[in-house]
């Protein structure tokens, strides 16, 4: 039988699979409810992700008590009411300047010590090394959003010397990864709002796309694969991130960006993964429409080029009926047999 | 007046010393405040509005530009109280509870700060409560309330229904935004205005208060 990593791998190299892959993620209300929903068995062994997520897509902390915690790079995140990730409570780069910071170790054995152990209990699984906060959201933790959006044009060389900084940790911790028998790195770093980047083309081709290139680049050199999530509206620079080696996007927010069309035109050059509404459908929708958009979604992938999931970790507003409508319509695909 | 179009275009620029620099100038050579306020100032940052929805400008250019507009403003302020020079109206602006994130409100509040109203920005995770106390302590003319997230996106609902139990409902229109907010979802929730972004938000609440009279 043909593993859910050979079948990832055949999308990435553009033939058909035997059935839609997926990938699903879900916060942690949503996962209370699922898990629940499917004790005594375990959650990861109810969804059967085809993608093994290794490393950590947001970092190691510190709890500091009352929901404060302290990331590596020293940053203290308030979870009091974003549960997941949380919001920056202070910025410590509050001058445009690195010159009295030192950024963590990118070797932290933090990041590694999990990966033979899970890909021993997941081998079957498509390996990705995660690296969330990745460039430009890295940046905007330690300065701040909006102070780090003006020293674009106040404080140029800051930025670039603050980002080349953060690709350089991130390149070692890439290239530590690599050692494992890992199938590729996914990059996350939202430069998108509802409506076109939040920096603009321009600023984003000047500071951020020669950081990624070098990012990309690292990868490849170990002829792996690039995985990226970016929210929002960026499908404008999917020319210019295929040209640097990109190889799967996500999330392919279907409110932000026309899914089918995009998918038909770079199909044979760049794999989607998301789809899913997630701003309307799964929150809003009937279990009937949630089948529907599904169904629409898998179609479109039978050939190959999509590895399914909704569009963001499903948050916790979405009914337990929507979830498991989606859920029981990815295992319930002719060539899928769920072993498990 | 020439000093006035360089006010103007500097601040488009995003060139907050100069802008600084001209409106010094412009003060001293005694030039009607409410001149400089609305063809320097607010005929900047609708400039900077076109520019932002015809995909030219994006938040840093207007987050700039704003810092230039604010700069002016504090200098012309105690000019336009001495010459009695009223704001278009005033708003009351808000992250809804639960909801932490904020660039999109604080963008609102400057291209509304920009279009001259008078801005009281209660910041992130505000409640109906909050909304209700605020509106009875500055009597505005307009409430607007920001999400990013489905699931914080009801509590637009919440602050209406609070608006109305409190009686000042008719008193202020109520304008919503942010990332999941639809137009359907305002006319859903009876608020009176949805914009998708901060330069039309400011143009929306121009509008409403245009028809509030």
């Amino acid at each position: 039988m043909i593993s859910k990593r050979e079948i990832i791998r055949a999308v990435l190299e553009g033939q058909k699979p035997p059935y839609v892959p997926w990938s699903c993620g879900f916060t942690k209300e949503a996962r209370a409810k699922l898990q629940q929903y499917f004790a005594p068995i375990g959650l990861e062994e109810a969804l059967q992700n085809h993608l093994l997520k290794l490393g950590n897509d947001i970092g190691f902390f510190t709890d500091l008590g009352n929901n404060r915690l302290q990331d590596v790079f020293g940053v203290v995140w308030d979870r009091r009411i974003d549960k997941d990730i949380g919001n920056v409570e202070s910025y410590i780069l509050s001058e445009p300047t690195l010159e009295h910071y030192t950024f963590p170790d990118p070797l932290d054995q933090r990041f590694f010590a999990d990966i033979p152990e899970r890909i021993a209990k997941y081998g079957d699984r498509f390996r990705l090394f995660q690296i969330g906060f990745s460039l430009y959201e890295r940046a905007w933790t330690l300065r701040g959003m909006q102070n780090l959006l003006m020293d674009f044009y106040d404080h140029p060389l800051f930025v670039q010397g603050l980002l080349n900084t953060i690709a350089d940790y991130n390149i070692a911790q890439v290239k530590e990864a690599l050692k494992y028998d890992i199938d590729a790195v996914y990059f996350g770093d939202d430069w998108g709002q509802q409506h076109g980047l939040q920096m603009g083309p321009k600023l984003w081709r000047k500071f951020i796309y020669p950081a990624l290139e070098r990012m990309y680049r690292a990868v490849h050199e170990s002829s792996r694969y690039v995985f990226i999530h970016s929210c929002g509206d960026v499908d404008e620079l999917f020319d210019d991130l295929i040209a640097i080696g990109l190889n799967c996007f996500n999330p392919f927010q279907p409110e932000v960006m026309d899914v089918p069309a995009l998918f038909k035109k770079y199909r044979s050059r760049l794999i989607f993964h998301g789809g899913l509404s997630t701003q309307n459908t799964l929150p809003y929708g009937t279990v009937e429409e949630v089948c529907a958009e599904t169904h629409q979604l898998l179609e479109m992938g039978r050939e190959g080029g999509y590895i399914f999931s909704p569009a963001h970790d499903v948050a916790g507003d979405v009914s337990l009926q929507n979830m498991l409508a989606f859920i029981e319509l990815l295992q319930s695909q002719p060539g899928y047999l769920n072993l498990n | 007046m020439r000093i006035i179009e360089d006010l103007r275009q500097s601040v488009i620029d995003g060139e907050m010393n100069i802008t600084q620099e001209l409106m010094q100038k412009a003060l001293s050579e005694k030039l009607p405040p409410e001149q400089i306020l609305n063809d320097g100032l607010i005929s900047a940052m609708a400039e900077v509005g076109r520019r932002y929805e015809g995909g030219e400008f994006f938040i840093p250019e207007m987050l700039i530009s704003a810092r230039a507009m604010k700069s002016g403003l504090a200098l012309l302020r105690p000019h336009l109280t001495a010459a009695s020079v009223q704001a278009v109206g005033k708003v009351v602006i808000g992250t809804v509870q639960g909801d932490l994130h904020d660039i999109g409100k604080n963008l609102v509040g400057m291209m509304l700060e920009g279009a001259g109203f008078e801005v009281f920005d209660l910041g992130a995770d505000v409640s109906p409560d909050k909304y209700v106390a605020a509106v009875k302590e500055h009597r505005p003319d307009l409430v607007a309330c920001s999400a990013l997230l489905t699931t914080t996106m009801p509590r637009m609902n919440d602050i209406i229904l609070s608006l109305t139990d409190a009686g000042l409902r008719e008193r202020v229109k109520v304008i919503i935004g942010g990332a999941p907010v639809t137009d359907k979802y305002a006319a859903d929730i009876g608020a009176d205005g949805y914009a998708p972004d901060a330069a039309s938000a400011a143009l929306c609440a121009k509008e409403l208060i245009l028809k509030k009279g």
